[in-house]
């Protein structure tokens, strides 16, 4: 009994750290939308502010990448709906001796890395151009032409596989059913199978957008002059993050939670309507005299949807007439004072390095050059900066016009190698 | 009503890669007649209706519908309709849109076809049933709406897939009835596909039994029970009690048998062998359960069958006696109860006779399996 | 017209079935087979300027290849070191996250396939919703807490673990955890397809007869969910080798992924033949090697996917 709850405990521990993995850094990256720092991070909190959504909204690249990512995404359905399923289809009819080897192939793009699909395509089509004599800015090296062909080559694998899961359940009799009663193939396909399958293929265009407003590896590949989000967010995360990129994905949050919370009360409402026919008598069925449950009763997950769609009103409401003006404004005074007493430390310690120097005369310029070259690593979080993409510093200098603040300090924390640890991150994204 | 259209195969094969699953069938089905294809699971029976119904190509020989060859005509332009062995109702649509999907697909308005779903749920009589899901049906209305179905199509022929097989016996027999009414009613051909020679024998005006994709013998119920032409066709309709042997002398229509058990016997040769079969042939005499009749003890004769008696069972309309009978298969005679007293014969000798009319001789053949 | 096709187009009808074709020839050569082989035949052409191409210059060469073995020509060293070693540690680390991701996932896995009740679809539902999160923005999410400021950093520093920041990111801590993160699902879900119709009577024979859990695991759960197992380790070993946003995001600045590799010969050397070829290499290699594990572990193409 003992060894039994302790093995419960230790699930429930386990079960607590997994989700703590999964979900902790979605919420904590919520959270740093609504702080004011301008690099996105929790702790220390300084100011609630609502301001990184309207920067968000004023982003002319993030909006584009919305459109251009929806665009992508409408012909990626499609084009991966109609393939996946006729490859399902074509999968539950083809010769018995070819079935392995076409489905070695239609399975096979989910295996092959994005990066290489993105390629392929990329090579393919510019040589296809190429021999049609076409020019480069034809059809065919549209960049909008080669993400939804590149996308659709693996996410129409992913269609297959959720379609053929129902097609298995389709009796074949249906089809030739309608056929006999005179329908031509294409009425038989539209009036029984196409019914049939819409659960399966409203899961697959739902499954298809996201694959494909998510992806990256591929698209980076072939966008061209269409930047998707993803691809516009990468540049983003890459050269300098701001808490916009927060306040996008808190509302992407949101959204997902949304759908995800109503796909779950409409399930338990369905349940619970069914259960209630079940237990209904004849006579209350037939006067229409059955009173079906209430929406929210006994359905955690309405419950769950009003409470969240409520706090999403209460919270844009606060966030209209909200002015975090003042807090900031002391924040900043503060941090002024800061900069200023390490300003003042700072030319304390380059008099008294002065005066070292003056006394060692040739070693202090082998101890400036590793300083500056760790600085470029640590600030900003170098770290992500590619060795070939030096440009990271000149891109994120535009940006100190627009967030003057907390940036006093960084020209004179450059030369401290003990203020790397401590305002480096900040500072470099600020810069 | 017309008087129907008729179907015609000639010369009819039907091959999967190497298999043949029909092998030159000839059959004339009159228009306006009820007509069954009778034989074992898997002797290609829905094959031949696949074929009629247009999913397959005759891989030789021809599909004639009122005259007309079929060859490379679409199900979907035959006047036919068939109703499939699992039914096949479009389970996502209520039973009157089930019922009027060949109106649907000819373009006709709700009006219309909610007007004529009423009258064929009438006739299938599940008035006021039409806006029910066919899963909310019991599986005899399903089968009735899918009769309704087909029918609305207004098909010259209507093919039948054994669609009774799901039904339990009871429901069996009374949609029996009610499909031959059905039938008489419309008036149009009806080609139904079975494995039971109940329904077949009940339904039919006529009946071809199959065999392994062979059609062996055409005829309505009494013929084909009454004067099978080969042994597979008597053994499988019906019960039947085989006796192997030689033929002897052959008298005109009747012959004399010499069996391996029972000696000497008396019978008529069946109409299709009449000149064929020449002394010497090996042969088999078949003779019904009900055609025996007790005879006196030790009775010597032509028509005279004397075995020992395994066992006896009371069957309420009949006496049902099992003796030893010839290759290992049991003999048995049902006598009808006309409230005689019957006495235990277990164990012992007895002797029974039949009028030579009743046992018919045919060539030797295989039988149909138990 | 060979007989299937013309059966094929009876089943069909003419209309629909040449759409059907169409559909499916499309995807299978126009956009896998063709567009693979393209771009086989073009690692091994040399890199010329667009008017070169079918020119007299544009001839087969291994160019390509030995670049990745034996680095530029009349390069100071006799091996491509640096590149190699990038591919080296890109598929060593790839099957330490495949590893690290199957023993986090099969407990979940099979604690979501074997318990009924109502909270299990919440538990779900609480599995998916990251991934309808966009990948950058889950790499984004794992940069704020893994970073120099970050929360973890200030935790563990205010809890006086570490007197000074820990740089996760240049250790590749933080990379290792994005790429665990960004798979779990994939590693889950097949796993968990697999258990679920596992009939739980099995085990409880096998706890009558007195097996142990870890016993029970080793010789009933795992042999019978093998093929999710593989099918899940497959897909997260592929996608984790070919990753490139979590380690453009996420990675330290010394250490490369392949993927990034082939991403600046296309885009920032303008080295299609030469990306082309990395590319090669490393779909080829994927390939064997989970070919050559699946052959080990006796499991076939056709689990893959269920
Ligand atoms: N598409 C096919 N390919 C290959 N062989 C087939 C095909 N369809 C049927 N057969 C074979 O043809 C034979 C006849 O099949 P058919 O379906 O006509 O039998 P049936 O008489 O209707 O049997 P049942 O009473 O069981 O329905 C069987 O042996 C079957 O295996
Ligand atoms: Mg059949």
């Amino acid at each position: 009994m003992k060894n039994f709850s302790f093995m419960r405990l230790s699930l429930w521990v386990y079960l607590a750290i997994f989700f703590a993995y999964l979900l902790g850094p979605l919420v904590i990256m919520s959270a740093t939308a609504f702080n004011s720092p301008s690099f996105p991070r929790m702790t220390p909190w300084e100011c609630l502010t609502f301001e990184w959504f309207s920067a968000l909204f004023r982003d002319e690249r993030i909006l584009n990448g919305i459109w251009n990512s929806i665009l992508v995404g409408a012909g990626t359905v499609v084009l991966s709906v109609a393939m996946g399923l006729a490859g399902a289809l074509m999968l539950t009819q083809i010769w018995p001796k070819l079935r392995a080897t076409y489905y070695t192939i239609i399975i096979a793009p989910i295996l092959i890395p994005g990066v290489v699909l993105g390629i392929s395509t990329l090579v393919f089509w510019d040589r296809i151009n190429r021999m049609l004599g076409l020019g480069a800015d034809s059809f065919l090296s549209n960049g909008l032409f080669l993400t939804i062909i590149g996308q659709s080559t693996f996410i129409a694998s992913y269609c297959m596989l959720v379609l053929v899961a129902r097609l298995q359940r389709y009796d074949i009799a249906l089809t030739e059913a309608a056929l006999d009663l005179g329908a031509t193939h294409a009425q038989a396909f539209r009036k029984v199978l196409l019914p049939f399958m819409r659960p399966a293929i409203a899961s697959a265009a739902v499954l298809a957008f996201l694959a494909s407003f998510e992806n990256y590896n591929t698209t980076t590949f072939t966008f061209g002059e269409y930047p998707t989000l993803t691809i516009e967010l990468a540049q983003k995360v890459r050269y300098g993050i701001t808490p916009a990129i927060s306040a996008l994905a808190f509302i992407i949050v949101v959204l997902t939670v949304f759908a995800a919370l109503f796909n779950e009360a409409s399930i338990r409402r369905k349940q619970l309507v069914a259960e209630a026919r079940k237990k209904a008598t004849v006579e209350e069925l037939e006067s229409g005299k059955l009173r079906l449950p209430g929406f929210l009763s006994s359905n955690a997950a309405a419950v769950a949807l009003v409470v969240v769609a409520c706090a999403t009103v209460a919270v844009v409401g606060t966030a209209s007439v909200y002015s975090p003006q003042q807090c900031i404004a002391n924040v900043q005074e503060q941090k002024r004072l800061e900069t200023e007493e390490r300003i003042k430390e700072l030319r304390r310690q380059r008099e008294l390095r002065r005066q070292q120097q003056e006394e060692q005369g040739e070693a202090a310029p082998a101890q400036t050059a590793p300083a500056t070259g760790s600085t470029g690593n640590n600030s900003g979080f170098g770290g992500v900066f590619a060795p070939g993409s030096l440009s990271g510093g000149s891109e994120a200098e535009p940006e100190t016009e627009q967030e003057p603040q907390g940036n006093n300090s960084g020209f004179g924390n450059v030369f401290d190698p003990n203020a790397l640890s401590g305002d480096g991150g900040e500072s470099g994204s600020g810069n | 009503m017309s008087a129907g259209v008729g179907v015609d195969l000639e010369n009819l094969w039907i091959r999967f890669g190497d298999f043949v699953a029909v092998r030159d069938a000839n059959v004339n089905i009159n228009g306006g007649d009820f007509f069954s294809f009778l034989g074992p699971s898997g002797c290609g029976k829905t094959t031949i209706l696949r074929a009629v119904s247009g999913f397959l190509e005759p891989s030789d020989g021809r599909v004639l519908i009122g005259g007309n060859d079929m060859k490379g005509i679409g199900p979907n332009k035959r006047p036919t309709a068939l109703i499939f062995q699992n039914l096949a109702l479009f389970p996502l649509m209520k039973v009157w849109e089930n019922i009027t999907f060949s109106m649907e697909i000819k373009g006709a308005s709700v009006r219309e076809r909610r007007k004529r779903a009423d009258e064929l749920l009438d006739m299938i009589a599940l008035p006021g049933q039409g806006d029910k899901l066919p899963s909310e049906l019991s599986g005899g209305q399903r089968q009735r709406v899918a009769i309704a179905r087909a029918l609305c199509a207004e098909p010259d022929v209507l093919l039948l897939d054994e669609p009774l097989s799901a039904l339990d016996l009871k429901l069996r027999q009374h949609m029996r009835t009610e499909l031959r009414e059905i039938q008489q009613r419309v008036g149009i051909t009806f080609i139904y596909i079975t494995h039971d020679q109940g329904e077949a024998l009940t339904m039919s005006d006529s009946i071809a039994v199959m065999k392994a994709g062979v059609i062996d013998q055409i005829g309505n119920g009494k013929t084909i029970y009454n004067d099978p032409s080969t042994a597979f066709a008597a053994s499988f309709v019906g019960e039947n009690n085989v006796f192997r042997g030689k033929i002897k002398r052959i008298m005109g229509e009747e012959a004399l048998i010499q069996t391996n058990r029972s000696g000497e016997l008396v019978a008529r040769i069946s109409t299709a062998n009449q000149g064929k079969m020449k002394e010497g042939d090996a042969a088999m005499m078949f003779i019904r359960p009900e055609a025996f009749a007790l005879a006196p003890k030790g009775a010597k004769g032509t028509h005279f069958v004397t075995a020992k008696v395994n066992n006896e069972e009371f069957e309420g309309n009949v006496f049902n006696i099992f003796m030893e009978g010839d290759g290992g298969k049991e003999l048995k005679v049902s006598i009808p109860n006309l409230g005689q007293s019957f006495e235990d014969h277990t164990g012992q000798n007895i002797t029974l006779e039949y009028e030579t009319k009743n046992a018919v001789i045919v060539p030797a053949g295989e039988l149909a399996a138990e | 017209m060979p007989s299937f096709l013309k059966e094929f187009f009876k089943r069909n009808g003419t209309g629909m079935g040449s759409l059907m074709l169409g559909l499916v020839l499309f995807w299978t050569v126009g956009l896998i087979i063709l567009p693979q082989l393209s771009m086989l035949d073009f690692s091994f052409r040399p890199n010329l300027p667009p008017p070169e191409i079918g020119g007299p210059k544009d001839v087969y060469t291994l160019e390509n290849y030995k670049y990745l073995i034996y680095g530029p020509e009349g390069g100071s060293q006799d091996y491509n070191a640096v590149d190699l070693k990038v591919f080296f540690r890109t598929l060593v680390a790839a099957v330490c996250v495949t590893v690290f991701n199957l023993i986090l996932c099969y407990p979940i896995a099979y604690y979501l396939a074997q318990t009924k009740g109502n909270h299990i679809r919440i538990f779900a539902l609480m599995l998916i919703i990251p991934y309808w999160i966009n990948e950058i923005l889950r790499a984004f999410a794992l940069r704020i807490i893994f970073g120099e400021t970050g929360v973890l950093n200030n935790m563990l520093v205010g809890l006086g673990v570490f007197d000074t920041p820990f740089d996760f990111i240049r250790n590749d801590i933080a990379l290792y955890a994005g790429l665990g993160y960004a798979y779990i699902l994939l590693m889950i879900f097949p796993i968990y397809n697999v258990i679920e119709s596992l009939d739980r009577n099995q085990i409880e024979a096998a706890r009558d007869m007195g097996a142990s859990w870890p016993m029970i695991h080793r010789r009933v759960v795992i042999p019978y969910a093998k093929p999710g197992i593989s099918s899940g380790c497959t897909m997260v070993f592929m996608l984790s080798a070919g990753a490139l946003a979590a380690p453009q995001i996420l990675g330290g600045p010394s250490s490369l992924w392949f993927t990034q590799l082939i991403y600046q010969q296309f885009n920032d050397n303008s080295d299609w033949p030469q990306g082309a070829a990395y590319a090669v290499v490393l779909l080829v290699t994927c390939i064997l090697l989970v070919l050559a594990v699946m052959r080990l572990f006796k499991v076939n193409m056709g689990d893959i996917g269920k």
